[in-house]
């Protein structure tokens, strides 16, 4: 491993780098070979190289495979009436810069109406106005629906990439030298973490390839989860916020924020809303109404209607009122079912057993808030009690996945949130470890998984398959390679249960895709292996939410004199 | 020997995923031409292979080529039977596209093959070099342009180039190398070019005695002999007998093209034209006559067939006589040095002089010299001063191959990813060397590779939003005459690598001050 011997050749620059590296190459020797592909790729850059060096090849090479992907087909392409997730942000941006700002929650709700808060509607806005310089037809109101310019896809698709690079990708950066560095991890490991964090299949396939901007808010979440590394609670509330107004899923993690930061969060949120208020105020003075093609007086407000009987709907802030109820009305739809689609949670996998949607709505609303606080309550008690940095991943991954699992109205897509705070453990304490690396495997190879149904629909098994083996082989997990279990020093027992149990679910996992490509389900049963798939993913996704709230209990000590007492006990759990 | 990470084969995992996620990325009328050759060699006799021309795309590559489509087509008919019919023009169904990029990617196997034998004929310190060279040809944007977004098989071909140079290596490969020449040569012609080197070394090393040049070894040469006329008897035998060779001779040897392509390949003849573009504004001033024809023909932009408004005209034969010249000169050395690493320079520097100096050279015929050259690039620091430029240019001037918007950031990414990643790490690993290096020579090699950022940024989006659709050669003229540039820098560099006569003046100077 020595460099190049230079005893003959005097090299012409002798740099002082090449006198350090061996000093460094030595304790370095004694961290055996690399354990996994991911590791070896970067292999080299242990030692003397400077981050100046590593870190743009790596943008670069996550980059590529960002834009590869996108060349692949994206969520209703050429499918009308509807068309997808496309035509949807594509019409968000013509409509944001086509009609004034107080009518953009009214309009159309049918055709893609703007349901999601109103950073994504400024984000809009932005990328419309710059994508009217390159091509004005492509936002133009109610002509350009369904539009599949083949140019159109290219700027796109650069949009999510750009948004990307902005947000996430220096998010990401930060969080993972941060987290890192208050483990005392060395900045190689940090590396490898950052590439596989980067490499998130599901990340990718969901933004890149079927289309949507889950980044962005990823990337505030993240950014808020490194201000509070650092202290910055005020910066961390304006980023949470920013994520929060960006798409309203983002409140998953809100109770592990505001167990932290409270106020700053109210203040930065009246700031979020403060352009579509005084929009309204201004479209109001000039007499633009937000509902141009009604003819008669407003109809009452979609919710809260009692709100009304205490207004005066003349009032000057009888508009912005109205606004802001209608923004609420839109963002989070209470007047939709329990689920929509089949989603890997609990509600979805329970309903095969007892049909949900013969209970009221209200009661089932009820239960539902009932268990997501019962699911979220122990996450957050800790934190509460002990509020320690280290512990912020887990508290934020165990609250997502209680919100995943037990909320109103959730989407396939959202597994995206409980992964990412998931898998950006692979940075902390032991991160690259056997432990966490096969657990947040899992969690994210099960979580592309689930998502296979979404984009099968649209012909992207290719790139599916390509990027979650792809991972998978980076990381060392099944089905490429079982260097991710029989770790030394852990109890045997724990080690073959979590094997055992991971191996069965590698092995449905690899027998439904066998079943679902070449098997048809039975007439009467046309959703079978959609079903399967749910149930599957549900039991799985529960697994990795009690192993987040079991490493919570254990990182933060609160049983340690239990612990110490009955050292089973605790593992017990996992 | 502790293992050097990462593996080629890891490396190869990774690349193949890239790769498959291209698949529904641009293809060039090359994959046409592909997919009429697999119709054409397993719908028709064998004896129509080389007059089928349904499509305008005739088969133009030897016959071992001819059989390997032949061979694949049988797997492409479970695939898709319908691309197999020779009137099916312009076929792409997805399971097509699929099959034959997923070809592409199989046959490169090849090679992987051929660089893990390159790896593990290097011994000691130098294994760390050779494998990075190694990996620096598997992942080459040359291969990645050319071959999974383009569409071709050089991966494959050049696996057998690099194969046939590595069994070289020792003293008992050399008769397959030989041979394994020859069957490439009955691949694709083109590597015909390379065809000079090997003559010599073989001449030196296996027919000659090695310790003297006038004692003939009998047996080797009929061994030789015998397995290069049996390899030929093989690919051309079967037309020989009911001759057809002249017209495939025709068909591998279209003679009536331009002296340039219709995008200026960057080697010497691109530097001519563009300077005879320059005096076409000097000549009335200097009362230099210039040739109104031609000047329409300029005025059209780039066009294949080129004429010179005031320099000269060039004629096969000149271009024929000067590559002759520039290739006899590494010749001779190798001949009076048989060295492997002699060969490899003096296989690079026949590369360099038919590319800088041959008839209607495509750009894509740079890989015949990076490739190469990479293998020896790692020597010490004087090889890698002259690889870099040409690392550069040659890349860069692949650029104008893939004109689509979406592929742009595919071709420009990956290239200055793979730029950095290995100029950084051949740094690392070339051993400085022991001669003096070449007056400033790699100053300008940083000033030049400096340049291809603007330049780029001006070709590919400054120009298009200063002048639309006009000018639209100006691009493609600034681009290959700035590779040209390079091409010809890193030539000469390499050259006076191989020539060091003024350092050895130097070196004995200095020799004489220190004493």
């Amino acid at each position: 491993m020595a460099a190049p011997s230079s005893a003959a050749h005097k090299p012409r620059r002798k740099t002082k780098k090449t006198a350090t590296y061996d000093a460094i190459a030595k304790p370095e020797a004694l961290v055996r070979t690399p354990s996994f592909p991911l590791a070896a790729f970067l292999w080299p850059a242990r030692g003397s190289v400077s981050q100046w060096e590593v870190l743009p090849l790596i943008l670069m090479a996550v980059g590529l495979f960002r834009w590869a992907a996108g060349l692949w087909g994206y969520s209703g392409f050429q499918a009308p009436p509807m068309f997808g997730d496309f035509e949807a942000q594509r019409h968000w941006m013509e409509i944001t810069t086509q009609l004034p700002i107080s009518q953009w929650y009214f309009h159309d709700f049918e055709w893609w109406g703007l349901d999601y808060p109103p950073l994504t509607a400024y984000h809009s806005w932005l990328l419309g106005k710059i994508g009217a310089i390159i091509d004005p037809t492509w936002f133009e109101l109610f002509a350009s629906r369904g539009s599949h310019d083949p140019t159109l896809k290219i700027y796109m698709r650069a949009t999510v990439i750009v948004s990307e690079y902005l947000i996430y990708i220096p998010a990401a950066v930060i969080f993972v030298r941060r987290y890192s560095r208050l483990f005392g991890v060395a900045p190689w490991t940090a590396w490898v973490a950052l590439v596989a964090i980067l490499m998130q299949p599901a990340t990718i396939l969901i933004d890149h390839i079927h289309f949507q901007y889950n980044t962005v808010m990823l990337g505030f979440v993240l950014s808020s989860m490194s201000s509070m590394l650092a202290g910055r609670h005020m910066w961390a509330a304006v980023f949470f916020v920013a994520a929060l107004g960006f798409k309203q899923m983002a409140l998953y993690y809100a109770p592990a924020v505001f167990a932290i930061i409270a106020i700053a969060t109210v203040i930065s949120f009246a700031i979020l809303i403060l352009p579509i208020v005084l929009g309204t105020l201004y479209d109001a003075s000039r007499g633009i109404d937000s509902q141009p093609d009604l003819d008669g007086p407003h109809p009452p407000l979609p919710i809260f209607p009692q709100l009304a009987e205490y207004l005066d709907t003349n009032a000057i802030y009888y508009p912005v009122v109205e606004q802001l109820v209608q923004m609420v009305h839109r963002v989070f739809p209470f007047s939709r079912g329990l689920f929509e689609d089949k989603v890997a949670n609990f509600w979805c996998a329970i309903n095969v057993v007892i049909k949900m949607r013969k209970y009221p709505a209200v009661l089932l609303q009820r239960i539902s808030l009932a268990a997501t606080l019962a699911a979220i309550a122990p996450a957050n008690f800790i934190l509460l009690v002990r509020p320690r940095k280290q512990l912020l991943p887990y508290a934020f991954a165990a609250t997502a996945w209680g919100f995943f699992m037990f909320s109103y109205q959730v989407h396939e897509k959202s597994a995206l949130l409980p992964l990412l705070p998931m898998t950006v453990l692979l940075a902390g304490n032991q991160g690259l470890g056997k432990d966490i690396r096969a657990w947040v495997g899992f969690a994210n190879l099960l979580g592309a998984w689930t998502m296979f149904p979404l984009l099968s629909r649209v012909d992207l098994k290719v790139p599916y398959a390509v990027l979650t083996l792809l991972w998978a082989y980076l990381l060392g997990l099944p089905p490429t390679s079982t260097s991710a279990y029989f770790q030394e020093g852990q109890s045997p027992w724990l080690q073959w249960s979590t094997a055992i149990v991971h191996g069965a679910f590698y092995l449905l996992m690899i027998v439904w895709h066998g079943l679902a490509q070449f098997v048809t389900p039975p007439a009467d049963k046309p959703d079978l292996w959609v079903v399967a798939n749910v149930g599957i993913g549900a039991a799985g996704f529960m697994l990795c939410y009690f192993w987040c709230l079991a490493k919570l209990v254990q990182e933060s000590g609160i049983l340690a004199r239990n612990a110490s007492q009955s050292p089973g006990g605790n593992k017990k759990t996992q | 020997m502790t293992e050097i990470h990462p593996s080629l084969a890891q490396c190869a995992v990774v690349a193949a995923a890239l790769k498959i996620l291209l698949f529904p990325a641009y293809k060039s009328t090359d994959f046409e031409v592909h997919r009429n050759w697999l119709a054409i060699t397993h719908s028709l006799p064998i004896w129509d292979w080389y007059y089928e021309k349904t499509s305008e795309w005739t088969l133009d590559y030897p016959p071992f080529f001819a059989y390997f489509e032949c061979s694949m087509s049988q797997i492409a008919r479970l695939v898709d039977p319908a691309m197999l019919r020779v009137y099916n023009l312009g076929y792409d169904s997805w399971q097509t596209v699929y099959f034959q990029r997923f070809s592409v990617i199989v046959s490169e196997l090849v090679l992987l093959y051929a660089l893990q034998m390159f790896i593990d004929s290097a011994h000691g310190t130098s294994r760390r070099a050779a494998q990075a060279a190694a990996i620096s040809i598997l992942l080459s944007p040359g291969l990645l342009i050319i071959d999974h977004i383009h569409f071709q098989y050089n991966g494959c071909m050049y696996g057998i180039l690099i194969a046939s140079l590595v069994l070289a290596r020792h003293k008992s490969g050399l008769l397959v190398s030989g041979l394994v020449f020859a069957a490439l040569l009955c691949m694709k012609h083109i590597y015909a070019y390379l065809a000079p080197a090997y003559f010599v070394f073989l001449l030196r090393t296996y027919c000659l005695s090695p310790r003297s040049i006038y004692k003939i070894q009998f047996f080797n040469c009929v061994k030789l002999g015998s397995g290069i006329a049996a390899i030929l008897g093989l690919a051309f035998g079967p037309f020989a007998l009911k001759g057809q060779i002249p017209q495939i001779l025709s068909r591998l040897f279209p003679f009536s093209r331009g002296l340039c392509h219709a995008y200026w390949a960057p080697n010497v003849w691109a530097m001519y034209s563009f300077m005879d573009r320059l005096l076409i504004t000097v000549a009335p001033r200097v009362g230099l006559s210039v040739n109104q024809e031609a000047l329409k023909s300029v005025t059209r932009g780039l066009v294949g067939d080129t004429s010179f408004a005031v320099l000269p005209e060039v004629t096969p034969r000149m271009c024929f006589a000067l590559t002759l010249l520039f290739q006899a000169i590494p010749l001779t050395k190798l001949f009076l040095w048989p060295t492997w690493d002699t060969f490899i320079g003096a296989v690079t520097l026949c590369g360099y002089a038919s590319f800088l100096f041959g008839w209607h050279v495509h750009e894509k015929a740079i890989l015949l010299v990076i490739i190469p050259f990479s293998l020896i690039a790692l020597r010490d620091r004087r090889h890698l001063s002259a690889f870099r430029p040409l690392a550069v240019a040659g890349h860069v001037s692949l650029f104008p191959l893939l004109f689509t918007p979406a592929e742009f950031p595919i071709k420009t990414v990956y290239t200055i990813f793979w730029l950095m990643l290995f100029l950084v790490m051949f740094d690392r690993l070339a051993p400085a060397s022991n001669r003096q290096r070449f007056f400033l020579f790699d100053r300008f090699s940083t000033l030049y590779i400096a340049i291809s950022i603007p330049l780029i940024a001006y070709c590919s989006l400054v120009h298009g939003v200063v002048f639309g659709n006009r000018y639209e050669f100006l691009p493609l003229m600034f681009m290959s005459s700035y590779s040209a540039v390079g091409v010809v820098g890193s030539w000469l560099g390499f050259m006076g690598g191989v020539f060091h006569v003024i350092d050895n003046i130097r070196v004995v100077g200095q020799d004489c001050i220190e004493k």
